[in-house]
């Protein structure tokens, strides 16, 4: 028989700030932490010169040891994930035991890392001047090793990748290693740097926002008729899943339970999301917990800014809610963090359920008509959330979709 | 560096340590060991390696004598010996 799966620590670095109360107490107060990106000039063919910077702060309390293999996403990912620790009440004993694992995803491995390890290498096409470390800053697992190295986990440690899915896949795999009784918890998330070769991935896609360089906190601007396109953003967002049996027995808190959760992709385009695998997704991750979507309360949108992917969002909602169920998007607050988005956006929600309230989408003035069909949040509201369902989508056509309920 | 004076090398190799690896230079004393005393470990070694290239301007890397050193006085020995090596000196 399945275990059931639930929240009891939550982690967070991101562009409002250190700490999940930052993000949820800014957030609450409509706060935008997209900001010009004057140092990004030098870069010919870089449309969009904004993001959301997150604070890089006290990393040296991290070990050099530690530290030295730690791009910017790592740390970012160590610290959140610190937090989380500390907020579930883990102890030493079992953070170490080898009864927990670790699961991390980011989209790639550092990116400055990358980058200055092309300046070393290509001007010399020298490989001796290169640091013992710089490879363990920019493989794929550098969030998840990272962080195993730093708390000392001994159990599951896996990485997954799948740009803006990665961190919900995370939580995804973290839930299916407890629910089969393979870990009894899992530290899950993901993690995300800012970087122009990141920014630029889209940009020359046409799909980071660039009309409002000069505006910042007036973008992104999800499902409204004025947006066009992305900001990228950086951080971490980090949860500690556990078994329920377990966290009750330690008297632990609980965020809530995770009662459903669906990864599905298409073969229909690489970068073009489409309607009909996200309303699959949903209904994938409804059929797993056995619910119906009359019983859903809120959906935290992946809703990115991008003119196709809103449009496609909105009209899966529409087609499996219907327009009553009440969606709003963080990102025209915190940008798109892209791996991180999930496990942040996440965070967000639950702090959402505890304090009875919608957070709305920031920057949607003005609907577009295309997204209209579904139930918009544009002011901050207070409303019971039993149940919620979390959005991401990701390029090739990768979806990931997490239900969580409240437990009191 | 062929002109360095032993009192050069001492200053620069104690800075690469300060500043590649956070050791205090109250700890920099001639008799420490790398090893054990210092706290690096064999990756650190690689990053020494390519720190005191890059300070020195010298080719140490894959020089055997290098896996001889053990305390910073054997390494302020050693690069006074590339010194003169790279001076003609000897």
């Amino acid at each position: 028989m399945n275990k059931r799966v639930v929240i009891t620590g939550i982690g967070a670095v991101t562009p409002l700030g250190i700490g999940t109360a930052k993000l949820y107490d800014r957030l609450e107060c409509g706060d935008c932490a997209v900001q010009p990106m004057p140092e990004w000039n030098k870069y010919k063919g870089l449309a969009s010169r904004v993001a959301a910077v997150a604070p890089l702060e006290d990393e040296k309390t991290i070990s050099r040891k530690i530290r030295r293999s730690m791009g910017r996403l790592s740390i970012f990912a160590a610290q959140a994930a610190k937090q989380a620790i500390i907020d579930a009440g883990i102890d030493d004993a079992f953070l170490i035991g080898g009864r927990l694992g670790c699961v991390a995803g980011s989209t790639m491995g550092s990116a400055g890392s990358i980058t200055e390890v092309y300046e070393m290498m290509i001007p010399e096409y020298d490989l001796s001047i290169m640091p013992s470390t710089k490879f363990f800053q920019c493989v794929s697992h550098t969030a998840a090793m990272n962080v195993a190295q730093y708390l000392g986990i001994s159990g599951i440690v896996v990485a997954t990748s799948a740009a803006c899915a990665s961190g919900t896949q995370a939580i995804g795999f973290g839930y299916d290693m407890i629910r089969c009784g393979r870990q009894i918890a899992m530290l899950c998330g993901g993690a995300e740097e800012v970087h122009p070769m990141v920014t630029g991935s889209f940009d020359v896609l046409y799909a980071t926002s660039t009309k409002y360089n000069d505006q910042a906190s007036s973008t992104p601007r999800p499902f409204d008729k004025d947006r066009d396109g992305i900001v990228c953003g950086e951080g971490s967002g980090m949860l500690v899943l556990e078994e329920y049996e377990h966290a009750r027995n330690r008297g632990a808190k609980i965020y809530g339970e995770i009662i459903g959760y669906s990864t599905c992709s298409s073969s229909s385009h690489i970068s073009q999301s489409n309607a009909g695998t996200m309303s699959r997704c949903m209904r994938q991750a409804m059929d797993m917990a056995g619910i119906e979507p009359k019983d859903v309360d809120y959906i935290n949108a992946h809703a990115t800014a991008t003119i196709q992917g809103d449009v496609e969002e909105a009209a899966a909602i529409f087609d499996v809610f219907g327009s009553d169920t009440p969606v709003s998007s963080l990102k025209g607050a915190i940008g798109h963090t892209l791996g991180a988005s999930g496990p942040i956006e996440l965070i967000a929600t639950l702090i959402m359920i505890e304090k009875n309230r919608i957070i709305a989408t920031r920057n949607l003035e003005t609907i577009d008509p295309q997204c209209k069909m579904i139930k918009h949040v544009q002011k901050n509201t207070d409303a019971k959330i039993d149940i919620f369902l979390k959005n991401n989508f990701a390029f090739g056509n990768i979806n990931a979709a997490i239900l969580c309920r409240r437990i009191d | 560096m062929g002109n360095m004076n032993r009192q050069q090398i001492e200053e620069w190799t104690n800075e690469v340590f300060e500043e590649e690896f956070e050791i205090s230079a109250e700890k920099l004393k001639p008799d420490a060991q790398i090893f054990s005393d210092l706290g690096l470990d064999s990756l650190d070694i690689v990053d020494l390696i390519v720190a005191l290239q890059k300070k020195f301007n010298v080719t140490i890397r894959g020089d055997k004598r290098v896996v001889e050193i053990r305390s910073l006085e054997d390494l302020y020995n050693y690069l006074e010996d590339i010194g003169r090596e790279n001076s003609g000196d000897i």
